[in-house]
């Protein structure tokens, strides 16, 4: 120890050594390292190949089925379930007419509940909603209504609707179809929850069966459809939109994640196309950009 | 008393303290001097290999007939424009305040250009970084 302590040419190396130590750490740090990241950000960037295979109008939104089993106020549930009435594919729900108020008077009154996605379709770029029933009746002598529950008044209503006289039914499936027009958001709850009545007019002497097929909502919107492709082993992160035409370049701020090896359509009302020619292009976070021309 | 006594009146003494004290600030001063430098000049490394920036969009605007540029910042580090160059010359451009990491901005080039010439637009950040192309006026 004493020697230690008198060898000052030993100490002074270890007092170099350690400051040296301390530039060292620096430029690892900041250099090499750094330059690590670096190349890993180039090679994902690499790795992402990302395509836009097409690029259209998007006039209606998706079809949004009941969540939940039809409630019936009048009238029994025969066959099947709700799940029957989501896709049209002859696979369908039987309802039929039970008593009312008097005997020999039969009616169906059947209520859904459906949820339409207002994150993928704010109400801002919404310009309408469609209901549509694909249904048969076993008797053609009664009219069929589309009613929708009125948040405000709590009632269920067609007032606003652009058809208000029901449907004559038959017995082969046929298709019912109302639009609410601009009045659509007083039945769209803010949570994006329709409630819709399927009734007839009047009870009558004949005790009718329905079969359903399909019941669906779907809103009305000016928006695109980007079908978009991932080919590349990456997560791709798209960040941006742009359309462009002779006239105008508009970007379009996004956010949408899409796995390696995935195709998706990415949906946005927001976003009207031009006519005519044009480009669509989307921007990945890592800084690729992939195009699709409308000729 | 008398050891004390000895040690102050000893003169010889002082010289190698002094020296030593002196070495001591020299060779503190110099290897802070070193670190700074290091730490700088590899800070600077360090931010000019983090760029990394993209043009977005060139619009060729026929209603101000300038040449917008759309840059987006892809990188690590925020980044400023210093030159936009036009066919190898220097234009002037709406100063762009400085892109921070994963945004985007419009540079304005005022440029006159004409239908179906083709232009190489080159912007230059303030480390250094070139990024453009050819582009045809459409």
């Amino acid at each position: 120890m004493k020697r230690l302590r008198q060898d000052k040419r030993g100490v002074s190396n270890v007092i170099v050594v350690m400051l040296s130590l301390v530039l060292v750490v620096i430029i690892v740090g900041n250099v090499i390292l750094w330059s690590y990241e670096m190349n890993q950000l180039d090679w994902e960037r690499i790795q992402e190949r990302i395509a836009l295979t097409n690029a259209e109008q998007m006039i209606r939104s998706t079809w949004f089925p009941s969540g939940c089993e039809y409630t019936t106020n009048s009238g029994n549930r025969v066959n099947r379930t709700y799940t029957d009435t989501w896709a049209v594919n002859g696979s369908y729900e039987t309802f039929k007419e039970n008593e009312r108020e008097s005997q020999d008077s039969y009616g169906l009154d059947i209520e859904g509940g459906f949820t339409v996605d207002l994150s993928t379709y704010p109400r801002e770029y919404t310009e309408s909603a469609e209901i549509v029933v694909r249904y048969k009746t076993s008797d053609t002598l009664e009219r069929w209504f589309i009613k929708a529950y009125e948040w405000t008044w709590k009632t269920y209503s067609d007032v606003g609707f652009n058809t208000t006289a029901g449907d004559s039914p038959a017995t082969e499936f046929k298709y019912y179809a109302v639009n609410l027009t601009t009045v659509w958001q007083d039945y769209v709850q803010t949570n994006g929850t329709i409630r819709m009545k399927f009734c007839d007019a009047n009870p009558d002497a004949n005790q009718t069966t329905v079969d359903i097929d399909f019941i669906g909502v779907r809103l009305v919107i000016e928006g695109a459809k980007l079908s978009l492709r991932n080919d590349g082993s990456v997560t791709c992160h798209v960040v941006a939109v742009w359309i462009l035409n002779a006239t105008w370049h508009e970007r379009y701020t996004a956010d949408l994640f899409f796995n390696a090896g995935i195709s998706t359509d990415y949906i946005r009302a927001d976003i009207p196309l031009p006519e005519g020619k044009y480009i669509t292009k989307v921007v990945t976070e890592r800084g690729n950009i992939a195009l699709f021309a409308k000729n | 008393m008398a050891r004390r006594l000895r040690f102050i009146r000893d003169r010889r003494a002082i010289t190698p303290v002094l020296s030593n004290l002196l070495l001591t600030v020299i060779a503190v001063a110099a290897m802070a001097i070193a670190t700074t430098a290091t730490y700088v000049i590899t800070t600077n490394l360090r931010e000019t290999m983090s760029e990394r920036v993209i043009i977005e969009d060139i619009w060729f605007s026929s209603s101000t007939g300038n040449i917008r540029v759309c840059l987006h910042n892809v990188g690590k580090v925020s980044i400023h424009v210093s030159q936009v160059y036009v066919n190898h010359t220097s234009r002037f451009y709406d100063s762009l305040p400085v892109l921070e990491i994963s945004t985007h901005a419009w540079l304005n080039v005022s440029c006159s250009w004409a239908t179906g010439s083709l232009y190489y637009v080159d912007i230059v950040t303030s480390r250094g970084t070139h990024v453009g192309g050819y582009y045809e006026a459409p």
